[in-house]
């Protein structure tokens, strides 16, 4: 059921992304890539669990607020929209342009689309936002939970 | 005796891990009004859960992610793959290491760090003759 999602995989180590950019460019990536999938470490990031009852989509998008994301789910394909401003742009008229010493971090517009399984209640689904994480729970449709069987005594 | 020094090696595998799976959390680095400011990328860190210590010049910045997961749970993908965050930044001696200022808004750290008085830049008025 969720083949699909572990096309997705990444490496364990974050730290080291930039060996491997750097090992990416003299080894293209052979294989298959998923058709949505983009480059390791792209923002927002995105973790998906799954318990009995639905799943869990974590956004974590540092920096944006609750009305900055727009989330869709159609065809079973979770999309995240949204835009991120640049820190306290307080450039004052005729100043000169502040000196930038590092700028890792992401600005501007972004799309996400993950795959999900089938069978989740789009309807029941509900958004939460804490400290820049996003937790979308899609509940999986009643019919599709685990049930318990009762045995009857013959 | 066995399960003493089980306890002990498991101990120091989760601690060595903790120490490797730490993420490097991205920022910006910019200069203004005579303060360098430093802005860091920390989702899922709370006020509560984030220590910033500057020891002999090495500033460090860790926080450990508060992620409300239910019970359970199991991974169909994952991105970030750690429980926290971790990188330290050397501070040149211009900079004041008592007046740092933090605030975090939103998975968001932003750092101030102001210059020592004596290394401010200033204008120097020229006289005229």
């Amino acid at each position: 059921m969720f083949e699909d999602l572990r096309r997705f995989d990444t490496g364990p180590f974050q730290g080291l992304d930039w060996v491997r950019q750097l090992m990416d460019g003299f080894f293209p990536e052979s294989g298959i890539a998923d058709i949505r999938s983009v480059p390791r470490g792209s923002y927002p990031m995105i973790n998906v669990g799954h318990t009995d009852d639905g799943v869990y989509v974590y956004v974590f998008a540092a920096g944006l607020s609750a009305a900055d994301l727009e989330v869709s789910l159609q065809d079973n394909v979770l999309t995240l929209r949204g835009k991120r401003e640049t820190v306290a742009p307080e450039q004052k008229e005729g100043e000169a342009k502040r000196p930038y010493f590092r700028r890792e971090r992401f600005s501007g517009e972004f799309a996400r689309s993950i795959a999900l399984p089938d069978g989740l209640n789009a309807d029941l689904s509900e958004a939460r936002f804490r400290n820049g994480v996003f937790e979308i729970h899609l509940p999986k449709r009643e019919e599709l939970k685990p049930r318990r069987i009762e045995i009857k005594a013959a | 005796m066995n399960e003493v020094t089980k306890k002990e090696s498991t101990q120091e595998v989760a601690n060595r891990q903790r120490r490797e799976d730490a993420l490097l959390p991205p920022v910006d680095i910019y200069e203004e009004d005579n303060a360098l400011h430093l802005v860091a990328d920390l989702p899922g860190v709370t006020r509560e859960s984030l220590s910033i210590e500057v020891d002999s010049g090495v500033m460090s910045i860790e926080g450990e992610v508060q992620l409300d997961m239910p019970e359970g749970i199991t991974a169909t993908y994952a991105e970030v793959r750690a429980q926290r965050f971790a990188r330290r930044f050397t501070l040149s001696h211009e900079i004041d290491a008592e007046a740092i200022e933090a605030r975090v808004d939103n998975g968001v750290l932003h750092l101030v760090l102001p210059k020592q008085d004596s290394h401010r830049s200033r204008r120097i008025e020229v006289k005229a003759a």
